[in-house]
């Protein structure tokens, strides 16, 4: 065993805080990352949790005075790559380079995004409380979508397009307010 | 199947991406179409963020339980009433993102764990933690593993897989909470959470109670486990099953199903009936060893509570988090951990001593003499209150002995403490100087608690006047208010009472603790049931119950 890696062991437990805290800042950030690859909320919850278990591993790499988040979604799409190497559906989905291309775009976008979506709140907060409490339900609780559909009596597949049909009100809502004019 | 843009396809197909349910076909269409059209990209890019914003930012649900709710739209003072209308959901949240969060950092933990000794750098990072895994590859020492096993290194998620170990020990925990440890040469192949067969080779088995009925097969052996420790010497023709804590049952051979006991061994050659024998531990010593030699299980749940309480410290209604961390012999400060809240600072130790806490490395403080306690003062007044601590009660020597006491007898002051017949008990000022109201258990710590770590909590609920007592995670008694809020602490003490009653106290002014204290919450609303069970579930020592 080599002596860094003795030292390595020995702070393990101040670096592990120092890395979860590093982290735990980040994790939305990466999350939101991976799911503009792969939108479904398990599988991306699933990648971020590899890429954390990589970040770990590589975290002697890291250099604190550069920023943690930009290091890390490196990662992320690293992992991300290696994730839908086993699935099929997700590389039709992902493959011919538009992997790549979205998280470019994504981050050439993120000033826009960041604007129009600090509205997303103040939207939230004007939808009717039956279709709120299915939003709540579904990204906040994230009961299963049989369990809610059995709470509003409709059919999964009707739950599912209530729920599309809310994100594109939200949508529009957040569009309208980020209009200097409407807001 | 191509897909237009816009159209209302492509709203569908967007959305069931999203949802996780697009079938192949959908996805290759909107390959096709994302990359040929910018605006499609760009319109799914602002969609999936839309999608993805909710499924990450906790913060943007409130729960408008309140009729003032309207009064939180303008964003001025809006980080306010944030604190009281996101305190509840916030924190079911959390308990839910630190489930997953433990799980992380149980996985870090067993990283570090695993590399004494053994941390190379370099190797290519082992398996990722595959939905498929069942259990994971905790420690090992000298392995050497069979060309057709993958690299193996402690913290490696396991799939339904077999395992061959050439030389040297490894151990295997189960996700059902088993725990194998292999000599080599041997051969393990992994099939359930609860279930492994083993065609050749050396084991030492520990099945916790949680993880019973684990069910273990050789070529010649069935064997299932109820809670215990127990030895496998397969080989081919012939396995030795050897029971060293606890009962097994097997079945072999011809013969049927039957127990066998601590102490006990069982040899089974070919289809001979089994041939009972007393068990010999000596032949299995470097594997206990293995067990032994560690003390990370122990780290482990270390680790395990700093992240969960690192976790707990951003919740908005946690007004003093004492988590005993990092404080050294010759300071008198206690920091308060509670990230959110700034208006106590920091805590006071008066006396007391440096103590070992519910883990090796974790710190507590003894309360022993009159003089020993911590003082904080918590300003403002509560419509609500949770206290919630880790004491191991050595003795209930006073009439009286605080757990936490607000000094005196103020209006909307509390007293919580423990009555030396083992009654927990929370006072409740009232405004009058008579008027008071005591919300007693039945005696929960009896003698049987002493010397052990034990979570207590009270909740005290402004809305519905209940106050609930709670120990180790369960309420233990429950009763409802006359007394309404606000509820104040002002100055207050752990581990004693400052009385204010002047020179040479009564008696029975006399509530000095006799015990340790190793973690203190004050939560500024009613936690629930499940939440204070989950306080409990993090901070408790072991794993297993």
């Amino acid at each position: 065993m080599s002596a860094d890696s003795t030292d390595r062991f020995e702070d393990s437990s101040a670096a592990q805080q120092q890395f979860l805290s590093l982290f735990l800042r980040s994790e939305r950030e990466i999350f939101r990352y991976v799911a503009a690859l792969v939108p479904n909320m398990t599988d991306a919850e699933d990648i971020v949790q590899q890429t954390a278990m990589a970040l770990w591993q590589k975290f002697d790499d890291y250099d604190p005075a550069q920023p943690f988040t930009p290091w890390a979604c490196r990662f992320a799409l690293n992992k991300t790559r290696q994730w839908i190497e086993r699935r099929q559906r997700w590389q039709a989905l992902l493959n011919r380079g538009l992997a790549e291309e979205l998280a470019q775009r994504r981050e050439e976008l993120q000033p826009e995004l960041e604007q129009r979506l600090r509205r997303l709140e103040t939207c939230l907060r004007k939808l009717p409380q039956s279709r709120r409490s299915l939003v709540e339900g579904y990204y906040y609780e994230r009961a299963g979508i049989e369990k809610l559909a059995e709470r509003s009596g409709r059919t999964a597949a009707a739950t599912y397009k209530m729920l599309q049909r809310i994100r594109h009100n939200l949508q529009l809502c957040v569009e309208s307010q980020a209009n200097p004019e409407a807001a | 199947m191509t897909l237009a843009f816009p159209s209302p396809e492509y709203d569908d197909v967007v959305a069931a991406v999203c949802h996780g349910t697009a079938t192949e076909a959908e996805m290759s269409a909107l390959n096709e179409l994302l990359r040929s059209n910018p605006d499609a990209r760009d319109e799914y890019l602002m969609r999936v963020e839309v999608h993805s914003r909710l499924a990450s930012e906790p913060d943007l649900f409130p729960q408008v339980t309140d009729a003032a709710a309207p009064s939180r739209v303008p964003e001025t003072g809006f980080s306010e009433s944030r604190n009281v209308f996101h305190a509840k959901p916030r924190m079911q949240k959390s308990t839910r993102t630190r489930g997953r969060l433990l799980a992380l950092a149980a996985c870090l933990a067993l990283i570090a764990a695993g590399t004494r000794g053994l941390w190379v750098r370099g190797v290519a990072a082992g398996k990722g933690t595959t939905s498929n895994a069942i259990a994971m590859l905790t420690r090992s020492v000298d392995a050497q593993w069979g060309r057709s096993t993958q690299p193996l290194r402690p913290g490696s998620a396991l799939g339904p897989e077999r395992l061959r170990l050439e030389s040297g020990l490894a151990q295997v925990v189960f996700y059902s909470g088993a725990r194998v440890v292999m000599e080599g040469p041997a051969e393990l192949q992994l099939i359930s959470p609860s279930e492994a067969f083993c065609p050749a080779g050396r084991l030492l088995a520990e099945v916790p109670g949680p993880a019973r009925g684990f069910r273990l097969k050789t070529t010649q052996l069935d064997v299932v486990d109820f809670g215990t420790s127990f030895g496998i010497d397969a080989m081919h023709g012939r396995t030795e099953l050897d029971v060293f804590k606890g009962k097994v049952e097997f079945s072999g051979g011809t013969a049927a199903k039957q127990p066998l006991r601590e102490g006990r061994a069982a040899l089974v050659q070919g289809s001979a009936p089994p041939q009972l024998m007393a068990a010999h531990p000596e032949a299995f010593t470097a594997m206990f060893e293995l067990e032994e030699r560690s003390q990370s299980s122990e780290a482990i749940r270390l680790e395990q509570w700093r992240i969960a309480s690192a976790w707990l410290d951003r919740d908005p209604s946690l007004v003093v988090h004492l988590d005993l961390e990092g404080h050294s012999g010759s300071d008198w400060t206690l920091r308060n951990a509670a990230d959110k809240n700034q208006s106590v600072q920091d805590a006071t130790i008066v006396g007391c001593h440096r103590a070992e806490g519910r883990w090796l490395e974790k710190q507590a403080l003894e309360f022993q003499s009159v003089n020993d306690r911590v003082r904080l003062a918590v300003p403002g007044n509560f419509e609500s209150l949770t206290l919630a601590a880790w004491v191991r009660v050595q003795g209930l020597d006073r009439q009286f002995n605080s757990v936490f006491m607000c000094d005196g007898f103020e209006p909307g002051a509390i007293h919580w403490l423990i009555r030396n017949d083992g009654v927990l008990s929370l006072t409740v000022k009232g405004p009058g100087s008579r008027n008071s109201e005591i919300v007693a258990s039945p005696p929960v710590l009896t003698l049987d608690k002493f010397g052990m770590w034990t979570h207590l909590a009270a909740v005290i609920d402004g809305k519905t006047r209940k106050v609930v007592h709670y120990v180790n995670g369960l309420p233990v008694a429950s009763h409802t208010l006359r007394l309404g809020p606000p509820f104040r602490i002002g100055s207050a003490e752990l581990g004693n009472w400052n009385a204010e009653s002047g020179p040479n106290p009564a008696p029975s002014l006399i509530r000095n603790l006799s015990g340790s204290l190793d973690e203190f919450e004050l939560f500024s609303r009613a936690l629930t049931d499940t939440e204070v069970h989950d306080l409990y579930t993090e901070g408790k020592p072991q794993l297993e119950p």
